[in-house]
């Protein structure tokens, strides 16, 4: 079972990482999923695969009604992302998804209807919970064509899907990253790889730098905190990206 | 849970079998058509010694239309239970998935997935399987009126073959036509057997 961590608390306005899971198969990627609480409402963050749906409703549901989840964000189409749509909606048919524009049509085979889905334009959008306004940031092209991440200016947080992933080996998968040198390492040819826009590249870390971020969660991988979000937006911004090794 | 997937799967591949059989049918159904159009013509050419042979190469078209109906609603309704066997698919592969967040949920989470599994989606899974039961019974009603169907043009076969020894200098050519009558029949009647075992050995 994942184990659930409030990472940032202030009054009723919350974040809940939802992670490492010691029981997952090795053959599916371990993923992070985030819950993003304003007094009785909430959005889940890239929910997940439906394979490691058990673990992640567990986990939630130890800290937070799953019924009330009235949003799903999904940075992106990938089934790690948002094949588990079908499995929320079970819980609660009115729930939304809100997904970039050019994935709309693309989703829907996990599930839902045309009342299901909230298209994202690719300039970003909005999104409000409880009493609190949060933004979807484009993030298009890292990786995936229609890609976003989610800033909250009240928590300092911004979400940023495989930006900032690290595939972390056994006994080094701590929830924070501890020691950035040593952590970066993991993330370098997963980025090298996966991240296949200079442009994009480019255009991402300009605009998170006039962020106020104290949290970067990525979707795999630890957290970074203070001052490793803006090492890790220059370390990104340096790196060659679009490589296949070898 | 897990039987119910595995008799769900096993639906599943039994339609498959069911479709392909009839798509064999149809495919004959559509040459006894054509050899029924020959045998129009030539009964023609055969003119006043032939004209039996005429009238059941016209009922034989007829036979070879009527079957090629039959069979494209024996197709539309393989079509509905394969919609209806892979919502069960879904519905037993949600189950399993729900089933392992119950073992690992507590509190709140377990009492929901409680509640979610007693009530909709038992009633989802039984609802589907009287579909399929439906269906299934619709299936085996439409697979012995084919029988009966074809059993009415082996008999006009055989007879084509009788009303073919008068066909006098044309005769041998009616009787080739006639014999190849019998031997499409035969195989669609060895067809429409082959479903019905299918449809016996439906739980």
């Amino acid at each position: 079972m994942k184990t659930a961590r409030v990472i940032y608390e202030d009054g009723s306005h919350k974040w809940i990482a939802i992670v490492r899971d010691p029981n997952r198969p090795d053959y599916l990627i371990d993923t992070n999923e985030y819950l993003v609480v304003d007094n009785d409402d909430a959005i889940l963050l890239d929910p997940g695969g439906s394979e490691i749906f058990p673990a992640v409703f567990s986990a939630l549901s130890t800290e937070f009604d799953p019924r009330r989840i009235s949003k799903l964000f999904a940075s992106h189409q990938d089934p790690d992302i948002i094949s588990s749509l079908s499995l929320w909606l079970e819980f609660n048919p009115q729930i939304k998804c809100y997904v970039s524009w050019l994935w709309s049509s693309f989703v829907p085979h996990f599930g839902g209807d045309r009342d299901t889905f909230v298209t994202m334009p690719d300039g970003g959008v909005d999104i409000v919970v409880g009493g609190q306004r949060l933004q979807a940031i484009p993030a298009h092209y890292l990786h995936s064509s229609g890609n976003f991440h989610l800033y909250d200016p009240k928590a300092k947080i911004l979400f940023s899907g495989d930006v900032g992933a690290a595939l972390l080996p056994p006994g080094e998968d701590t929830l924070f990253v501890e020691d950035f040198n040593r952590h970066i390492r993991h993330a370098e040819g997963f980025h090298r790889r996966w991240m296949g826009s200079e442009k994009a590249k480019r255009d991402w870390c300009s605009r998170v730098s006039q962020l106020d971020i104290e949290m970067m969660c990525p979707q795999h991988g630890a957290i970074y905190r203070g001052e490793q979000v803006r090492r890790f937006i220059d370390w990104f911004a340096q790196l060659e990206i679009g490589v296949v090794k070898g | 849970m897990a039987g119910m997937s595995q008799e769900t799967g096993q639906e599943l591949r039994r339609i498959v079998r069911t479709n392909e059989e009839i798509k064999r049918v149809v495919a004959t159904a559509f040459k006894i058509n054509l050899m029924a159009m020959n045998a129009i013509f030539l009964a023609k050419r055969a003119g006043q010694s032939a004209l039996g042979f005429g009238v059941l190469s016209n009922e034989l078209r007829r036979f070879a239309i009527d079957l090629q109906k039959q069979m494209s609603l024996l197709r539309e309704m393989t079509y509905g239970s394969v919609a209806t066997v892979t919502a069960m698919v879904k519905q037993a592969r949600l189950n399993r998935v729900l089933e392992r967040a119950r073992k690992e949920s507590s509190g709140i989470g377990r009492s929901l997935i409680d509640e979610f599994l007693r009530t909709r989606h038992n009633v989802a899974f039984s609802r589907h399987n009287e579909q399929i039961n439906s269906l299934n019974r619709r299936l085996s009603q439409m697979i012995a009126d084919t029988t009966q169907l074809v059993e009415l043009g082996s008999v006009l076969a055989r007879s084509a073959k009788i009303e073919a020894a008068y066909g006098g200098a044309f005769s041998g050519a009616l009787m080739q036509v006639s014999s190849d009558f019998e031997r499409t029949i035969d195989a669609i009647q060895r067809s429409l057997e082959s479903l019905n075992k299918q449809q016996d050995a439906n739980p």
